[in-house]
């Protein structure tokens, strides 16, 4: 009985180009533009800078912000700080006050205006610091001109430097955390709303009822349901890992039968809420509503985006009800970390745990009656 | 009146089924209640963990900067470096601090001291922003080992203007209106007019001596209502709950938001006219509105750092007009003039949206 | 409800289903015998889906008692389903499938083993008139064509019970004409049919009748037998007659 179920479903999806299209050419398309250096760098960030000195020492700090390649700066003439940021034309601005060289020939200290429009208080924050930095690399330089000057200096000057490394991604290529966490929601939307979807429309259009008097168990219903779907999971997952290692160069350290294994726990938590969503919805839009909320939730609360950490205590447990943040971890754990499974044991409890108790719900709200 | 009768049955539609409509009203402040608390992009908390070679008191003072600054947590002090990658595969840590043997005498008698950060390169994002911190906080630290007489002379003043205490929520709820609303529109509308098709209703309205603009703009003014009653929903929890300011008139805003409407609704249509069943307009619907909109519009992830290909298709997607107008007006107060660009960018989206729709919708009937 | 449990295909005594403060049927008592043509007539609203529902075990009784069978509606719903067939009023067959296709699965769904399942269908494909299209989309077929597939894959598993709801509806008269030869058909071969519908002029083609008016059960007879005791015509008149004194009453 299984095997017409199947079957049935198959030719369902198919036979429809659409459909096709939207599961296995779609996905691959957005995997490859938004794989991407979509990322929170902040770069080519406009500057504008009043200099309001016009001395050699004031020309040397606009130098130093010049080949910084971090700002692009932008012309000042005929405007002020105000008319620039309220245009949006610039990002920040700089403001060298009138003897400002004079001050600090004097060694009294110069006060350097900068105003950043800070609607996006990341990126405000990270060019607020990025000024500050140019401003002690635009200083060292001075003092570097003073040591060469008065070598004797040397000896009581002294500062921290950093030696920064990244493991696993050297060079931080956005594209190697990126393309894994872009497949995570890939399979998270193909998967929650088809199921949710696909048994929601057989109730819509009757079919369900017709099914529910033929003697096929709720398991084989299900099961006709779902595996499909995983079987479609599982190749857009491995079309993906294709996509990720032979396109974007993404090494695979790890082991693929973890992956596939956990992949197959969190396919067990996606179908599930899929099911669970079209035992509480009567029509396929309140399918929608809810697969949508479900991941719009799931997304932005993975640390996909924004890191877990960054959250409030409260909101931090809530994330331990989201699958997505898991599968998250696992991906990027396998692919880059060779992580084995005793280093992902929480993750991998948690969404076995997360899996059975959602499909079970979803299994007995289901009932082969009405109503 | 012929007009009058579809949007009230499209009302009906929309005010019979309850669960629909409690979904449209309650999600959009359920999401912005979570979203505008969790998604918080500046850094804080960041688990690490550090090895200390020197154990002297300037070591301690400087893993005291590292944990007093609020950007990190120390959650381990294993006894050397190898030991950062076991904590980095379990997940334990996204970055490690080695202070250096002899680090207390380098520090007086070096002009040098290397101090070494390793990240975790798998969460690139976090890995890069721990990397900014850590600069800020060691250059801090040089600052007070310098002489006096060479320590930079120059203060800093920074301001942040429109946004003067670097709220996150400022930021995203703003972000959160022009997400939700084109779900809401774009969505919406695409369904409602595939379910008709796929009941066979809508042979019988084209049957029916209205006009297909009537049917069309039937349909789509009650969607238009739920939107805006959903965008005062967001504005308001993000005003009273999350005290995102309201610097420009409400009069701008609306205007704004009235023509963002108008290109999330022509994809809608275009989506609708692309698609024989629910199904397929709601993946279409949904593939399109969800992670473009989200992560190539200015959301959360800055155009300008974009590739060139990149920050063209982010051009074609309406949200990103609709987030410089209302975070222009919320943010900044800014006025209908200074807009006016991004309302020709979405009345221009609009436009051929709307054709390609009108044109696809002649196709199918000859 | 026991001994002579084996001489009638449904049975029903005091079979009730409330939805809330709503009674959709409200004590009904019929047996069916075997091989009958058993006619449930009744306004829309009446409660025949909601009763045909119960007997197929989508729907659980709020009190009294059913058999279908001989087996227990309450307890042995799963078993009834073998050994019925059912269908809707939508006539709900996947329409992106193929006519033959859907045969099949139907055919599939009910366990049939490969080498019947091609029998049945070649079987259906012919008694239904449905050669012509086995390989149409269903989408594509009229009404009436629609309707012969319908029944055919609720009969592809050879049930010896039969419930049609509103079997008719939207159908032209020679395609129902048709189809009620075809459920004659049945009722000869044995089968036991079970069908509502709201049009009178149908009533005369069943065995007996009974009629439903909001959730209860007015009058059961032969449509001869009615016709002559309330002394009309016509089973049209007759129904007009009996829901107006209800109504009154």
């Amino acid at each position: 009985m299984l095997k017409h179920l199947l079957i049935k479903e198959f030719k369902q999806v198919f036979r429809q180009r659409e459909m096709v299209a939207i599961i296995f050419l779609v996905p691959v398309i957005q995997l490859l533009i938004l794989g991407y250096a979509i990322n929170l760098d902040v770069k080519h960030v406009r500057l504008g800078i009043f200099d309001e000195d016009r001395t050699a020492l004031s020309r040397r700090i606009v130098d130093t912000f010049d080949a910084s390649g971090y700002f692009d700066l932008v012309p000042t003439e005929n405007e002020n700080s105000a008319s620039l940021l309220d245009a949006g034309q610039a990002d920040i601005v700089l403001k060298i006050p009138r003897d400002f060289e004079r001050d600090i020939g004097r060694g009294k200290a110069a006060e350097l205006a900068v105003i950043t429009d800070a609607q996006n208080s990341n990126t405000a924050g990270i060019a607020a610091a990025y000024t500050q930095e140019l401003l002690r690399n635009f200083w060292e330089g001075e003092v570097n001109r003073k040591l060469r000057a008065q070598p004797a200096l040397r000896n009581r000057l002294h500062r921290l430097a950093l030696r920064s490394q990244a493991y696993y991604n050297p060079e931080l290529v956005s594209v190697y955390y990126m393309v894994p966490g872009i497949v995570v929601i890939l399979l998270t939307v193909m998967t929650t709303l088809l199921t949710a979807l696909g048994i929601v429309r057989e109730k819509e259009i009757g079919t369900l009822e017709q099914l529910m008097v033929t003697p096929i168990s709720k398991f084989h219903f299900i099961a006709g349901k779902t595996v499909p779907f995983i079987i479609i999971a599982f190749i857009e997952l491995a079309v993906a890992l294709l996509v990720g290692t032979l396109w974007f160069g993404i090494p695979f350290r790890g082991s693929l039968w973890l992956l596939a294994g956990t992949a197959s726990l969190f396919l067990l938590t996606t179908l599930g809420v899929g099911l669970f969503i079209s035992t509480i919805s009567n029509t396929q839009q309140q399918a929608l509503f809810f697969a949508w909320f479900f991941m719009v939730f799931g997304m932005l609360m993975s640390g996909f985006f924004t890191p877990i950490e960054n959250m409030p205590q409260a909101f931090q447990f809530l994330t331990y009800l989201n699958p997505l943040r898991y599968f998250m971890v696992i991906i990027r754990a396998v692919f880059l970390k060779d992580s084995s499974a005793g280093d992902l044991s929480g993750e991998i409890f948690a969404l076995a745990l997360f899996g059975i108790v959602i499909f079970s719900l979803a299994l007995l709200r289901f009932r082969k009656r009405i109503a | 009146m012929r007009l009058w009768a579809i949007i009230k049955k499209e009302f009906f539609h929309i005010l019979r089924d309850p669960r629909s409509l409690g979904i449209i009203v309650l999600m959009p402040l359920l999401m912005v209640l979570i979203f505008g608390y969790a998604i918080n992009l500046n850094l804080k908390n960041i688990p690490i963990a550090v090895v200390d070679n020197d154990h002297s008191a300037d070591s301690r003072r400087l893993i005291h900067a590292f944990s007093r600054s609020g950007y990190f947590e120390v959650r381990a002090y294993p006894a050397n470096a190898a030991d950062f990658e076991a904590l980095f595969r379990a997940g334990k840590i996204k970055g490690g601090l080695t202070i250096p043997r002899g680090f207390a005498t380098s520090i007086v008698t070096q002009l040098e001291t290397p101090v070494q950060i390793i990240v975790d390169g798998s969460d690139g994002n976090v890995g890069q922003t721990i990397l900014q911190y850590s600069e800020a906080i060691l250059m801090d630290f040089s600052a007070r080992i310098t002489p006096q007489q060479m320590q930079m002379p120059i203060e800093m003043r920074p301001r942040f203007w429109y946004n003067e205490t670097l709220q996150s929520a400022n930021f995203i709820v703003p972000g959160l209106v022009a997400v939700i609303l084109m779900m809401i529109s774009a969505l919406l509308t695409s369904i409602t007019i595939a379910r008709e098709k796929e009941t066979g209703t809508l042979e019988q309205l084209l049957a029916a001596p209205v006009h297909p603009v009537e049917i069309i703009v039937g349909k789509v003014v009650p969607y238009i209502a739920l939107a805006l009653l959903d965008g005062l929903i967001i504005i308001g929890a993000g005003l009273l709950i999350f005290d995102v300011p309201f610097r420009g008139s409400a009069v701008v805003l609306l205007m704004g938001t009235l023509i963002y409407l108008y290109p999330c609704l022509a994809l809608g249509l275009l989506i609708s006219t692309l698609s024989r069943t629910q199904q397929v307009a709601m993946m279409q619907a949904l593939i399109i509105t969800i992670l473009p909109s989200v992560m190539l519009s200015g959301f959360i992830f800055p155009i300008a750092s974009m590739p060139k290909l990149h920050q063209f298709i982010s051009s074609v997607i309406p949200a990103t007009y609709y987030l410089r107008i209302i975070r222009g007006v919320l943010l900044k107060g800014a006025d209908a003039a200074s807009l006016a660009p991004q309302a020709l960018g979405l009345l221009v989206l609009g436009t051929v949206l709307l054709g390609l729709a009108v044109k696809q919708f002649k196709v199918k009937i000859d | 409800m026991s001994g002579t449990a084996n001489n009638y295909a449904v049975e029903a005594r005091d079979l009730t289903r409330r939805f809330g403060n709503f009674t959709a049927v409200d004590r009904i008592t019929i047996a069916v015998r075997r091989g009958e043509v058993f006619g449930f007539l009744g306004a829309n609203g009446a409660g025949k889906t909601t009763a045909i529902r119960m007997f197929c075990g989508l729907l659980k009784p709020t009190s009294g008692e059913g058999r279908v069978a001989g087996l227990d509606i309450m307890r042995e719903s799963e078993k009834i389903k073998r050994r019925i067939g059912y269908m809707s009023q939508k006539f709900s067959l996947y329409d992106d499938l193929k006519v033959k296709e859907n045969l099949h699965f139907f055919g599939g769904v009910y366990g049939l083993p490969d080498g019947e399942l091609q029998t049945r269908l070649k079987e259906s494909l012919a008694r239904f008139n449905l050669e012509s299209v086995e390989h149409e989309m269903t989408e594509r077929l009229p009404p009436g064509w629609k309707q012969r597939l319908a029944l055919g894959c609720a009969l592809m598993h050879d049930p010896e019970i039969i419930f049609l709801d509103e079997p008719t509806g939207g159908v032209d008269p020679v395609a129902r004409r048709h189809f009620w030869d075809i459920i004659h058909g049945l009722a000869a071969a044995g089968k036991t049919v079970f069908v509502t519908t709201h049009y009178m002029d149908e009533a005369e083609y069943c065995d007996r009748i009974s009629i439903m008016h909001r959730g209860r059960l007015i009058a059961l007879d032969t449509p001869a037998n009615l016709k002559k005791k309330m002394q009309k015509a016509t089973v049209q008149d007759l129904f007009v007659d009996l829901i107006r004194s209800e109504d009154t009453a």
